[in-house]
């Protein structure tokens, strides 16, 4: 997957660009606020339409504009595609060459990327909503279907609360039918999950010790008050239906869904403690390297991919061995193509296959 | 909400249709206005009559300006066999293909907690009542493949259970002439899962 042009309109604090990137690497760098965050904010958008920072689609049209215009060329393995995001006040369009796109899960899948930024180590420190979806983003990055499955779970859940909010009776054929497709949707969803993690828990672990040292045992863990030790579709069905019986009368005073893949953890260990409560602040960081860099090994190896790899800013909050643990992986690990931000030049241990841009008020000059 | 101008009023009720804003609405209106008188009589006339005259058919709940709507009505159509829609068009849809020679039940709605609408707000019981009475081999669900038309057809299989009537739900997959290439994988998983055996 490879992004061969980008062209950004009245985006950010960006009034037009164009550039067309190196297949391997790409590094904007530039003084703090002069746009660099804003460029991978453009390329991620592409891919995932949502920002990874909260804001309005107001905060991303130029100031003083009317919209934003943001497009790219990407090769996919030989066939090429425009993907193009238009960023209006009221809403977002979506165009795959030049077709408007309908429903989204047709167009997610077009580009993938990978993103490790600053604001990444909330995703262990925060609650566990970020966790849910790091790894619902990443099972569907790699299986776009995913998607589909997630919205209907997310649909149900919604009519099933509905019931349960609102009637002070309940039809109680009206229940076992919305609890019949929560566990369909809900069963294949956490199937999806452990499925996932049965192969990204090995690979985070040997990520870990490379970027540390053996002493260190990363673990990850799906953490859930109603799976047991269910591993096949079937027997997760089951729990969940279980979990749901269990749970009638506390859902009866509480009025919502209180157990599902919706209220669902990861949870976090170092050498056997729990990460949140004892790791350093480097560990955290590190942890949180290993998972993503475990994800694009995931892709590469089940799926014959590389994602577009997205660094902002990373070097600053590595100490010297650890940013070069990263540069050695980008390297030689990966071959795909990867943007870098960074404030100083001397952070980036590259010296080949490169492009430098340096990013000024908005202004992206090739250097 | 009524105005002391005609005009106003009658702007604000045509914004009340579907699919109709204010710039199409005025644009009705005046139209309308600039017409010889016999297209407002016309059309009030064929308004009122419509609300008047068009009800609930007693069997299938279709509208019909009769007791019985036509279908009900037809001697050919096997009344053993009933299939279940969701609205008048879908029933209107399935009838063109002229492959279905059963009667229907409308249900005006699909069940959505969400939106407040109930299997009581639904024409269910009408149909429950009908399967007490007659002898009826099969049910087609033919609702939607949404969440709620499956909600509702998962609902309705659950609800008639008791009866022990053969209930069956209309496929869905990828549309005739449909290229594979661009149908959308949702679509095309679901397909596969539903595959039937050739011979
Ligand atoms: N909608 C907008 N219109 C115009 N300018 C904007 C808009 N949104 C953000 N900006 C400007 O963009 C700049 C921030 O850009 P960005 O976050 O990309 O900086 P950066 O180069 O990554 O800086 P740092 O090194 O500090 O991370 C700020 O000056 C901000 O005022
Ligand atoms: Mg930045
Ligand atoms: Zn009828």
């Amino acid at each position: 997957m490879l992004i061969e042009g980008l062209r950004i309109r009245d985006f950010r604090n960006i009034e037009k660009a164009f550039i067309e990137p190196h297949h391997r690497f790409n590094v904007f760098w530039g003084l703090n606020g002069q746009g660099k965050t804003n460029i991978l904010e453009a390329i991620y958008l592409l891919s995932a339409v949502k920002s990874f920072r909260p804001q309005t689609n107001n905060d991303l049209i130029r100031f003083h504009s009317l919209n934003a215009q943001l497009e790219a060329k990407v090769d996919r393995g030989g066939s090429e595609r425009i993907v193009r995001l238009e960023i209006h006040s009221k809403g977002k369009a979506v165009f795959l060459n030049d077709q408007k796109v309908k429903n989204l899960r047709d167009f997610f899948g077009s580009i993938n990327v990978v993103m490790f930024g600053p604001e990444d180590v909330r995703l262990l420190k925060g609650g566990p909503s970020a966790r849910r979806k790091f790894i619902d983003r990443a099972i569907f990055n790699a299986f776009p279907g995913f998607a589909f499955v997630s919205q209907q779970y997310e649909e149900v859940l919604k009519q099933r609360n509905a019931l349960l909010k609102k009637e002070a009776k309940i039809d109680p054929i009206l229940l076992s039918t919305y609890n019949d497709q929560f566990v369909e949707f809900g069963s294949e969803i956490v199937f999806r999950r452990l499925t996932f993690l049965e192969t990204f828990i090995p690979t985070l672990q040997s990520t870990f010790e490379d970027i540390f040292d053996a002493s260190f045992t990363a673990h990850m863990e799906y953490s859930s008050q109603w799976l047991g030790e269910a591993k096949t579709q079937k027997d997760i069905a089951d729990h969940l239906d279980r979990a749901l019986e269990n749970s009638v009368a506390e859902e009866r005073s509480r009025r919502f869904t209180v157990v599902g893949p919706h209220r669902d953890d990861l949870s976090t260990q170092l050498n056997g403690k729990s990460l949140k409560a004892f790791g350093s602040q480097g560990q955290h960081r590190g942890f949180v390297l290993a998972m993503k860099i475990a994800e694009i090994k995931y892709l590469k190896e089940r799926y014959h991919f590389s994602p577009i790899l997205l660094l902002d800013d990373v070097s600053s909050e590595l100490d010297r061995s650890r940013n070069q643990f990263l540069f050695e992986f980008i390297r030689h690990e990966m071959d795909g193509q990867v943007f870098i931000t960074t404030t100083h030049r001397d952070y980036i241990l590259l010296d080949e296959d490169l492009r430098y841009w340096e990013i000024d008020g908005g202004q992206i000059k090739p250097d | 909400m009524q105005t002391r101008d005609p005009i106003t009023n009658l702007i604000n009720a045509l914004t009340k249709l579907p699919g109709i804003g204010e710039r199409t609405a005025s644009r009705l209106a005046f139209f309308i206005l600039n017409q010889p008188d016999e297209l407002a009589e016309n059309l009030a006339s064929a308004l009122i009559e419509v609300k008047q005259q068009v009800g609930y058919c007693t069997q299938c709940c279709n509208l019909t300006k009769d007791e019985r709507c036509m279908i009900c009505q037809a001697p050919k159509r096997n009344q053993n066999m009933i299939c279940i829609v969701e609205s008048t068009p879908d029933l209107r849809a399935i009838e063109r293909t002229g492959e279905f020679h059963g009667t229907y039940h409308v249900l005006h709605g699909l069940i959505s907690p969400l939106e407040g609408v109930g299997p009581d707000d639904l024409r269910i019981r009408e149909l429950i009542t009908r399967l007490g009475q007659s002898k009826i081999e099969e049910l087609i669900v033919a609702t939607s493949p949404s969440v709620n038309g499956e909600a509702t057809a998962l609902y309705l299989q659950k609800l008639v259970k008791p009866f022990e009537i053969k209930i069956t739900r209309i496929a869905s997959g990828i549309p005739i002439g449909g290229d594979l290439e661009y149908i959308d994988r949702v679509t095309l998983s679901r397909a596969l899962s539903q595959r039937r055996e050739l011979n």
